[in-house]
């Protein structure tokens, strides 16, 4: 098991540094050019030359990509000397249009998304799990029929639509939750429970109606199993069988994508994040994906790909304890 | 550096300049000052103040980069004070200067080439310690450091001061304070000195008008030992009634009273709530529901950013909402500059104005409540020096062509002026523009209606954050812009888009016969001290630039506003086109 995860951690290891040149080089190709948008109003061309200069865009971009990563371990310094902001390590950039560096925002926005995606986690698994489950148990009765039916309103409605009706219903007209106005938990636990607790609903809404069908499909497909009937035959209890057996193996396929869903989630809920105004990790991405700041753009893409790459290896682990048959000795 | 929904309002923000504005009510666009909300009924000190926009942040804290007119009144009214200012009342009383931190509205040399401001006692920063001239004279001297301000705001240190030119990213001989060596300090120093309270400018050549350009906050003190460069418009030192308590993009900024600010030196500010808090980036459509829905907080709060098109009707429509709303101009306006280098021939130009489908340009924006066609560059909420020009005969007023006309006058300039003729008939103008999705829309106007004349235009969509950098360096035939003037004078108008050294004037017109009159007329009008007399130059010499049509002008533009119904004193401070946030108070 020890040699696995070491293994997983390596190719892990080796997958973020490409990723992480590839993002470089991808974000560096784009049409907007990073030194123009530090120009203002009286803008020169000898201006924007002398701000690439000072942002080392004039180097090579196998110099810069270098500096960069340099700048993961050590630390760095943007800017002229005299007037220069220093980073430390881990420095993930200096973004000249928000003035921070791109860790402080980073590390400011991540807990905001944590809150909204373990919370919206949480509940969509209840619901999705639960649901898909209370539908396999009453196949064709109008449990299965209700369950089945909000599967397909969670999936035909877009985030922003159902977000949107929540704000409607919810806060405008009813006045039953005050807007939105994200404080950490530790500073007013009040506030960032009724700020979260609607964005949570909408995610779980959306994201639970895929597990519905998923949980409903692999446990009536698992109680069509031999080893389900033998069960049954030698007389263990229902809810024994359910739960231990049926629910175990069921849950193998739907652990894998709730892995890779919650670390994506953790990358940033773009739309969720910007209509409940969340200043979480998607909120940042959107508003640098507008602003062409590209150091933002670099960082938030290697983050969210840590999560993806990580999530993939618990989620490997996770697999071979749930399914004794893909367990790797 | 900015984004690019900022840049396409900063590249045209100044401050803006107010006086009457015509109209009626009800759901066609007209003046409309706000009702019981404009005024001071019932209110009471304390509250927090909210102001709700979709913008993931403001411009910038930092008084030497900001250039909105919006904020340039917003921190100038709250945490930034400046030697002199505007008085913070509605309507056209809101333009007259008054001194802020001078004791008065300085003092000129004859010649105007030096101006002096002596400061008041007793004014302090956030920390309790002195407002000092070296402040001052350090705060102005930040505008020269092209690697921290960037050149985002306004550059009348660079161009005023006498200083030489030299080889800083500005074309100055001083870099700024951080770049600067002994020498080149000295000559900033020689420029803006300090002796004792007395703070003395030496100018270049006469400005009339110099406390007026004092009054932006490019000229605002900043402690030295607080400067943290890039970094310092994140926690701006205060020396105004309220301090910055934290500011995050995306999130909000929150602004506290500062136990500091003594009433007794400053005779122009009256705080009235505790707390103002910006809340950033959120839905347009979710801020009109809440606004119009007025429940809760919502009652305490303006809207940094005002109404979408789609619900202009809801609110001008119904009486309901006489009491919150505004309209009016904003202070711009919108033109389209000739490259008169290139398009040297003013029948031309004449007929481009002619053909042009100015209403479809119009209705493409969203109809009457985005402005009225403009008979002037200077707008006319700048009473004092505006008055509608004399437009080209045949100009349709409703803003529809007269491709009569326009063919009429390309027959006059296939004789007067054939290289140009055969330029726009045949090869095309090039018609610079930012690559947006507005100009999108506008340039297919631009191309059919100057088309059924027989003009033809070659489109050119530049990346909007080089578009200024790229007609710096390679100007098309003609160019979209838009203006606002910086303070309430024309010379921030006329000179800066048409004269020699103008900061905005791309027109490459100084060749044209027309320009040397042009340009003693307009040194003649900035050394004017003559208000009245100055008013009349201005005029005339918007009236020049109209007949000389070395640019199309637009609309005069407006915008519309909702407050809470808790809000007092929200009336438009028509120096900066927007709300005298630092004295708003609440009812209730």
């Amino acid at each position: 098991m020890l040699f696995f995860v070491l293994r997983r951690t390596a190719f892990a290891v080796v997958l973020l540094l490409l990723i992480s040149a590839f993002t470089f080089w991808i974000f560096s190709a784009l049409p907007a050019d990073p030194a123009a948008l530090t120009c203002g109003k009286n803008c020169r061309p000898e201006v924007i030359e002398a701000n690439r200069a000072r942002l080392g865009y004039d180097k090579p971009l196998v110099e810069q990509y270098a500096g960069y990563m340099k700048g993961i371990f050590a630390g760095r310094d943007y800017g002229d000397e005299a007037s220069s902001v220093h980073c430390p390590a881990p420095s993930l950039g200096y973004s000249f249009d928000r003035h921070e560096c791109v860790t402080t925002l980073v590390a400011r926005t991540l807990p905001v998304t944590a809150s909204l995606a373990l919370g919206a986690f949480i509940l969509w698994m209840v619901i999705g799990v639960g649901l898909g489950t209370v539908a396999a148990l009453k196949r064709g009765r109008w449990p299965d029929r209700l369950a089945t039916g909000f599967s397909v309103v969670g999936v035909s409605f877009p985030t922003f639509f159902i977000g949107l009706l929540a704000i409607m219903v919810f806060i405008i007209w009813t006045g039953l939750l005050p807007f939105p106005q994200y404080r950490g938990i530790t500073e007013d636990p009040a506030k960032w429970f009724t700020s979260l607790i609607l964005p949570w609903f909408v995610l779980a809404i959306v994201s639970a109606a895929t597990y519905v069908r998923m949980t409903r499909n692999g446990m009536l497909e698992v109680m069509n199993e031999e080893f389900v009937r033998l069960g049954i035959a030698k007389g263990l209890s229902r809810r024994r069988l359910i739960v231990k057996y049926v629910m175990r193996a069921a849950l193998v396929p739907i652990v894998t994508i709730a892995g890779l869903d919650f670390a994506f989630l953790l990358g940033g809920a773009l739309v969720t994040e910007s209509i409940f105004n969340l200043p979480g990790l998607g909120k940042l991405t959107l508003a640098a994906v507008v602003n062409s700041d590209l150091p933002i753009l670099v960082a938030t893409t290697l983050v969210a790909a840590v999560f993806i790459v990580v999530a993939n290896a618990v989620v490997d682990v996770l697999y071979g304890y749930l399914d004794p048959r893909v367990r790797v000795k | 550096m900015r984004n690019l929904k900022r840049l396409s309002v900063a590249v045209i923000a100044s401050a803006m300049l107010f006086g009457a504005c015509g109209g009626g009510g009800g759901a066609t666009s007209g003046e409309e000052s706000g009702g019981r909300s404009a005024g001071f009924d019932g209110v009471k000190d304390g509250g927090t103040l909210y102001v709700l926009t979709s913008q993931e942040g403001v411009s910038t804290l930092d008084p030497q980069r900001v250039y909105t007119g919006a904020e340039l009144g917003a921190w100038g009214s709250t945490f930034t004070r400046t030697l002199t200012t505007y008085k913070p009342v509605a309507g056209k009383d809101g333009t007259t200067l008054v001194p802020d931190m001078a004791t008065d509205l300085g003092t000129a040399s004859d010649d105007l080439k030096t101006w002096s401001f002596t400061m008041r006692d007793g004014i302090l920063w956030e920390d309790g310690s002195e407002v000092t001239c070296g402040d001052i004279a350090y705060g102005v001297s930040r505008t020269f450091a092209a690697e921290v301000t960037a050149g985002e705001g306004p550059m009348y240190a660079v161009s005023y001061l006498d200083i030489p030119e030299g080889d800083s990213d500005f074309g100055s001989a001083y870099p700024g304070p951080w770049l600067a060596d002994a020498d080149q300090q000295a000559l900033f120093d020689e420029a803006v000195s300090c002796d004792g309270k007395t703070i003395t400018f030496k100018l270049k050549s006469p400005v009339a008008d110099f406390n007026y350009t004092v009054g932006l906050l490019a000229f605002a003190p900043v402690p030295k030992a607080q400067d943290t460069a890039d970094q310092y418009g994140l926690k701006p030192f205060s020396n105004g009634p309220f301090k910055v308590e934290s500011y995050e993009e995306g999130s909000e900024l929150v602004l506290v009273r500062n136990e500091n600010w003594s009433k007794d030196s400053d005779e122009v500010r009256e705080p009235r709530v505790d707390e103002i808090i910006w809340q950033f980036g959120l839905d347009e459509a979710v801020i009109d529901e809440r606004m119009i829905a007025d429940a809760g907080d919502d009652q305490n709060a303006i809207v940094y950013g005002g109404i979408l098109p789609e619900n202009l009707q809801t609110v001008f429509g119904d009486d309901n909402f006489k009491d919150r709303r505004t309209d009016g101009f904003d202070g711009f306006v919108s033109y389209t500059m000739f490259n008169v280098e290139s398009v040297s021939c003013v029948e031309v130009r004449k007929a481009v104005w002619l053909a042009l489908d100015r209403e479809a340009l119009r209705t493409a924006a969203g109809g009457p409540f985005t402005g009225e066609f403009a008979k002037s560059f200077v707008a006319p909420l700048l009473a004092a020096d505006y008055a509608p020009a004399k437009l080209v005969d045949g100009l349709n007023e409703d803003g529809t062509p007269n491709v009569e006309a326009a063919k009429a006058m390309l027959e006059d300039a296939k004789t007067a002026c054939p290289e140009v003729y055969a330029k726009a008939t045949e090869d095309g103008l090039r018609f610079d523009h930012p690559d947006t999705d507005t100009w999108k829309k506008n340039i297919a106007i631009w191309i059919d209606s100057l088309g059924a004349a027989g003009i033809k235009i070659v489109d050119n969509p530049i990346e909007p954050s080089k578009y200024y950098a790229t007609i710096n360096g390679d100007r098309g035939d003609l160019m979209r812009a838009g203006w606002a003037a910086d303070w309430a004078n024309a010379s921030t108008v006329i000179p800066e888009l048409f004269g020699d050294g103008g900061g905005f004037n791309y027109h490459n017109n100084e060749n044209d016969p027309a320009f040397a009159d042009f340009q003693a007329k307009v040194d003649k009008a900035k050394a004017e001290t003559d208000r009245a007399k100055q008013s009349s130059l201005w005029k005339e010499l918007n009236q020049y630039v109209i007949d000389q049509v070395w640019s199309v002008p637009g609309s005069a533009t407006k915008s519309q506003n909702l407050v809470g119904s808790n809000v007092r004193g929200g009336y438009q401070w028509l120096p900066f086109g927007w709300y005298n946030i630092g004295g708003i108070g609440l009812a209730g």
